[in-house]
């Protein structure tokens, strides 16, 4: 049983972070949510698949239980969590240079609100390639779908991200001329 | 976008080409700006997601760590992950389930098992039968003929006797022939649910003919040829095909209070029994007693006016 917990432990430690950003990006960035959820994956993991999995899968249905999770938040009325997180956000602890902070939140925000864009397939097999390093084979077991599919879909994200960050880009640097 | 080698720049960045296929897409980044130009936006972008940092606080990942752990031995004592909304739906579907299959088998099984046990009374005058054993013998045969026909309700069981002699108009002028034929055969016949009244007048007038003819028939059995036994088997078959029938026909009748009609059956029944209990070759004697019995009561005649006046009021 020890030895069990150890590497649950082990497996959460390594994992928890990455599940907990993967979910934040998915859900554009309800960070207490995201939490909750991953937490609810692990113990879903521990009670129920834990010890039956082969070597190497757990991590893949963590993040397929995960994502399933996102997807009914998704169709939930959310208008709670994003009020909840806005208070969570605005009481975060910031250590570092305001200035710096500030270009670092902005960047973030920046990223996850074009996230926010894609359909959430694209945007799923996209955070799991760029982020957790996924080969298309394994995205597409996550997602329970096919390789070429994950291949067109990341491709499809990929472009339109491009798009709207060259404009939002020009946009800002026309901001930052004509001040 | 225009060059056909976008779509490999997004699989080259990933790793999941060919290697000859991704020396084919490097040798055209060489020449081809816009692509390589997508290389280095899709390598940005790249940069941008991996580089998000998650808002994760140590002290929650751990929280979360021992939340699960705690958690573990309930866990592992119930594999079910229902929560106890959906025990106390299924508990809820299944004591449902149990009511309404109560209440479904009360309502169905009061006139089956009613009809079942006014068949089961041995012979089709039920009360002689009811009147021979002791009241101590079986107290459901006693009590079941007085569910069906229900004079008195409140007749102790040594007055069996009384209310049920006077319902009958002869029951005493039962011949003797019958009383070793009680027709247990015929006991454990299943009887169909009441009939409507229409259907039941309408069975009733031809139950009328097919006795009236089987009677006819039965009084032009020849007797003194040899194989008279033969020529009895045909009415021995129809006799015990009508014997059924009218069991429920009087039933019916006398739930109806159609005195005349159940009279008729109830007359009709012994003879009907008689013929179908009449042994391989019956010897003369018995034949003609019954043929004197039919005679006596005019049985024939009877049958034939009261079929007439049936199919009269139907029409």
């Amino acid at each position: 049983m020890a030895s069990e917990d150890e590497e649950f432990t082990m497996l959460f430690q390594d994992f928890y972070p990455s599940l907990c950003r993967f979910l934040e990006c998915l859900l554009g960035g309800r960070a207490p949510l995201a939490q909750d959820l991953a937490q609810e994956s692990f113990l879903q993991l521990h009670r129920t698949a834990w010890g039956t999995l082969p070597a190497g899968e757990a991590r893949f249905w963590l993040y397929r239980v995960a994502r399933n999770m996102a997807i009914n938040e998704f169709r939930k009325s959310n208008t709670r969590y994003r009020l909840f997180d806005r208070v969570v956000e605005a009481m975060r602890p910031r250590a570092r240079n305001p200035e710096q902070e500030y270009e670092e939140q902005e960047r973030q925000t920046l990223v996850l609100e074009m996230l926010q864009t894609l359909p959430e397939d694209q945007r799923a097999a996209l955070l799991l390639r760029e982020q957790e390093q996924l080969s298309y084979r394994e995205i597409g077991q996550v997602l329970n779908v096919s390789e070429s599919k994950v291949k067109v879909d990341i491709f499809r994200a990929r472009a339109a991200l491009r798009e709207r960050w060259s404009k939002v880009s020009g946009l800002s640097r026309a901001a930052g001329t004509s001040h | 976008m225009t060059c056909n080698y976008t779509e490999k720049v997004s699989s080259l960045i990933d790793g999941e080409l060919a290697t000859g296929e991704a020396r084919e897409v490097e040798r055209h980044l060489l020449n081809c700006a816009e692509c390589e130009q997508l290389r280095a936006d899709f390598l940005n972008l790249r940069s941008e997601i991996a580089s998000f940092e998650s808002s994760l606080q140590p002290t929650v990942q751990n929280r979360a760590l021992k939340k699960i752990l705690d958690r573990r031995a309930p866990a592992r004592r119930f594999q079910w992950a229902f929560g106890t909304h959906a025990v106390a739906f299924a508990t809820l579907l299944i004591v449902s389930a149990i009511i309404g299959l109560i209440l479904y088998q009360t309502s169905n099984s009061v006139d089956p098992e009613k009809q079942h046990a006014a068949v089961q009374t041995p012979s089709p005058a039920p009360e002689s039968a009811v009147q021979k054993p002791s009241p101590a013998e079986s107290p459901e045969p006693a009590k079941e003929p007085e569910a069906v026909k229900e004079p008195e309700p409140t007749a102790a069981p040594k007055d069996t006797k009384e209310p049920a002699a006077p319902k009958r108009s002869a029951p005493a002028k039962r011949p003797p022939a019958r009383e070793p034929k009680p027709g247990e055969q015929f006991a454990s016949i299943p009887v169909p649910e009441r009939l409507r009244s229409g259907d039941a007048e309408t069975m009733t007038a031809m139950h009328f003919e097919k006795a009236e003819r089987l009677l006819t028939s039965f009084r032009n059995v020849r007797l003194n040829e040899p194989g008279a036994s033969t020529s009895v088997g045909y009415e021995r078959k129809r006799a015990k095909e009508l014997v059924y029938q009218n069991m429920m026909l009087r039933r019916e009748a006398d739930a109806a209070g159609d005195v005349q009609i159940a009279s008729l059956l109830e007359n009709l029944e012994p003879i009907l029994l008689d013929i179908a209990n009449l042994p391989a070759r019956p010897d003369q004697d018995s034949v003609r007693v019954i043929r004197e019995r039919v005679e006596r009561k005019n049985i024939v005649a009877l049958l034939r006016v009261n079929s007439m006046a049936l199919a009269r009021a139907l029409d």
